[in-house]
């Protein structure tokens, strides 16, 4: 032991190439040695949710900076750095990422692109986010502006892919989630869409409801234009159903006798309360026109075009807007046609005879009221009436062999009373109208068949 | 500990080689030591290096190096031991008793 004392004191020599020997391998070694422990460090915190991890590594000392998502997280992380065989001390920068309160998370939409905004809970729901915006979006622009924070609402991942799915559905606006609180603005971009949209948030998950859905609907539309020259009806925008599309159509067809309908009508969701029995009448007002346009714009209906006489003019501007439902408005912009040029009592008979050729004025089953789709017929037959101011014109009621003769002599009586009370009512003088019913007395078709039938049940104008 | 021994292993056994080569000199080695005073003064001046290094206050890559050179240090010392001992004894073999 004396001997180990001695010697010792001659073994300072080595320290000199002991001492190059640390300053080589300390030289050699650093970088080295960092960047294995950065790796190991980075490799023991794969499974831990972090945001803004940086690792920095001094020596065998490792600086870890994040944002934890929660305290148990934060502290297990350090430990797993810690834990690292190599690593000498941690350098806790770890914080934990601020509280949102309220938790506020949006998707806005413009024309050009969709951006998230405000709060995500995580790294990956934020991803999941923006990949469900891309694949809903296909194509548009999606801009990530969200934030991570804590304090999101549970189910918070599923509420906002179902609200995201929404906003698909949207030409532009926003949603917004507050807490558990969904909140909707904008325009749909189709007929339907708002209902859509409605439906859909029915399936949000349980805790979650909606505050406000002011979502708008682009305006329902329903178009009709009357072309003299081409002698067609043509219909478009939209129809809510089949049902109401059929009527429709079947309406147009009765009340424009002598036009082709043309159908370019489209079925599609979203007409307001009300929109048939509305567009039906605003069809016979069209029907009255010599040329016209009609726009059924949500609850506003136009109607542009010339009247044939004066007092049609007046009955449309007034009568319309009395058939529609509440709420709805009407703006007529009705001119009235120049009158036509005065004829001979010959002429006019021709014109009657053609006009009532093509159609007939129609009752009510067994009584003597004049239905509404006859009106345009009435309305030319007026403004004939009116080319000839000179002439006397019987109006003869006819029926056919149905019932017994008093009683079909009677009804023809008062269906050819009620028409000249009609042009009276129009403003024709009364004295140059007189009524005649001459019961199953005059077919002009067999009796046998119901379309002979039809064709009995007539009213003539006959130019005396 | 561990983790260094086996990251850096070829200038560990170096300074154990080195240790040995001065220890085995050491033991025939003609000359003054390090004596008195001085053996004390360096003594007390590993034994703080020691202490720095336990402690961890010294902080980033100067914690390390201090780290790496007290092992290669320590390691010198033990092949400097082992020497010594080694040659006393080849030595003590060789000479005749007197």
């Amino acid at each position: 032991m004396r001997g180990l004392f001695r010697w010792s004191g001659k073994w300072w020599l080595g320290v000199i190439p002991l001492v190059i020997f640390w300053a080589i391998a300390a030289w050699t070694s650093t970088e080295p040695l960092e960047a294995d422990l950065a790796q190991r460090s980075t490799a023991a915190l794969k499974d831990t949710i972090l945001d803004k991890r940086r690792i920095t590594v001094a020596g065998r000392d490792v600086t870890l900076a994040a944002d934890a998502f929660a305290e148990d997280g934060r502290q297990g992380a350090v430990a797993a750095v810690e834990a690292v065989p190599g690593v000498r001390l941690v350098n806790d920068e770890t914080r934990l990422v601020p509280e949102a309160k309220p938790f506020v998370w949006s998707a806005e939409r413009d024309v050009l692109r969709v951006t998230l905004s405000g709060s995500s809970p995580l790294p990956a729901i934020r991803a999941r986010l923006m990949e469900a915006a891309r694949t809903n979006l296909g194509g548009v622009e999606v801009v990530d502006r969200m934030g991570l924070s804590r304090g999101a609402p549970p189910r918070f991942d599923t509420a906002a892919l179902l609200l995201l799915d929404q906003i698909g559905k949207l030409k532009d606006g926003k949603i917004t989630l507050s807490d558990s609180q969904v909140s909707l603005s904008g325009m749909a971009r189709e007929l339907g869409g708002r209902e859509a949209i409605a439906a859909a948030l029915k399936n949000l998950p349980e805790g979650f409801s909606v505050a406000a859905n002011e979502v708008k609907a682009p305006p329902y539309i329903f178009q009709a234009y009357k072309d003299p020259v081409a002698m067609t009806l043509t219909l478009t925008g939209n129809a809510p159903d089949n049902n109401v599309h059929a009527a429709l159509v079947a309406a147009a067809g009765r009340k424009f006798f002598s036009e082709k309908v043309v159908d370019n009508l489209k079925e599609s969701i979203g007409a307001p309360a009300g929109f048939a029995n509305a567009a039906v009448s605003a069809l016979g007002a069209l029907s009255r026109l010599s040329t016209g346009t009609l726009v059924v714009s949500d609850r506003e209906v136009k109607l542009s075009g010339d009247a044939l006489y004066e007092g049609a003019a007046g009955q449309i501007r007034a009568g319309l807007g009395k058939d529609f439902p509440q709420g709805w408005q009407f703006k007529p912009e009705i001119s009235i046609k120049p009158a036509a040029a005065p004829v001979d009592a010959t002429v006019c008979q021709q014109l009657f005879a053609e006009l009532l050729g093509k159609a007939r004025i129609r009752f009510e089953s067994g009584k003597s009221d004049i239905v509404a789709d006859s009106a345009g017929l009435l309305d030319r037959l007026i403004e004939t009436a009116l080319r000839c101011p000179t002439a006397n014109i019987e109006i003869a009621g006819h029926t056919d062999s149905d019932g017994d003769d008093a009683a079909n002599q009677a009804l023809s009586e008062r269906r050819a009373q009620a028409v000249a009370d009609y042009l009276v009512k129009a403003g024709l003088p009364a004295d140059r109208f007189s009524a005649a019913g001459y019961g199953a007395t005059q077919p002009i078709a067999g009796n046998d068949t119901d379309q002979g039938k039809a064709q009995n049940r007539r009213i003539d104008f006959v130019v005396k | 500990m561990a983790y260094l021994t086996t990251f850096y292993w070829g200038w560990l056994l170096a300074s154990v080689l080195l240790g040995f080569a001065m220890g085995w000199i050491s033991v025939v080695q003609h000359g003054e030591g390090v004596t008195g005073k001085l053996r004390w003064a360096l003594s007390v001046l590993v034994a703080a290096l020691i202490g720095a290094a336990l402690a961890r206050v010294v902080p980033g890559r100067f914690g390390y190096w201090l780290d790496l050179g007290l092992i290669l240090f320590a390691l010198y010392l033990f092949g400097c031991v082992v020497g010594s001992c080694l040659r006393h004894w080849v030595v003590a073999r060789s000479t005749p008793p007197a």
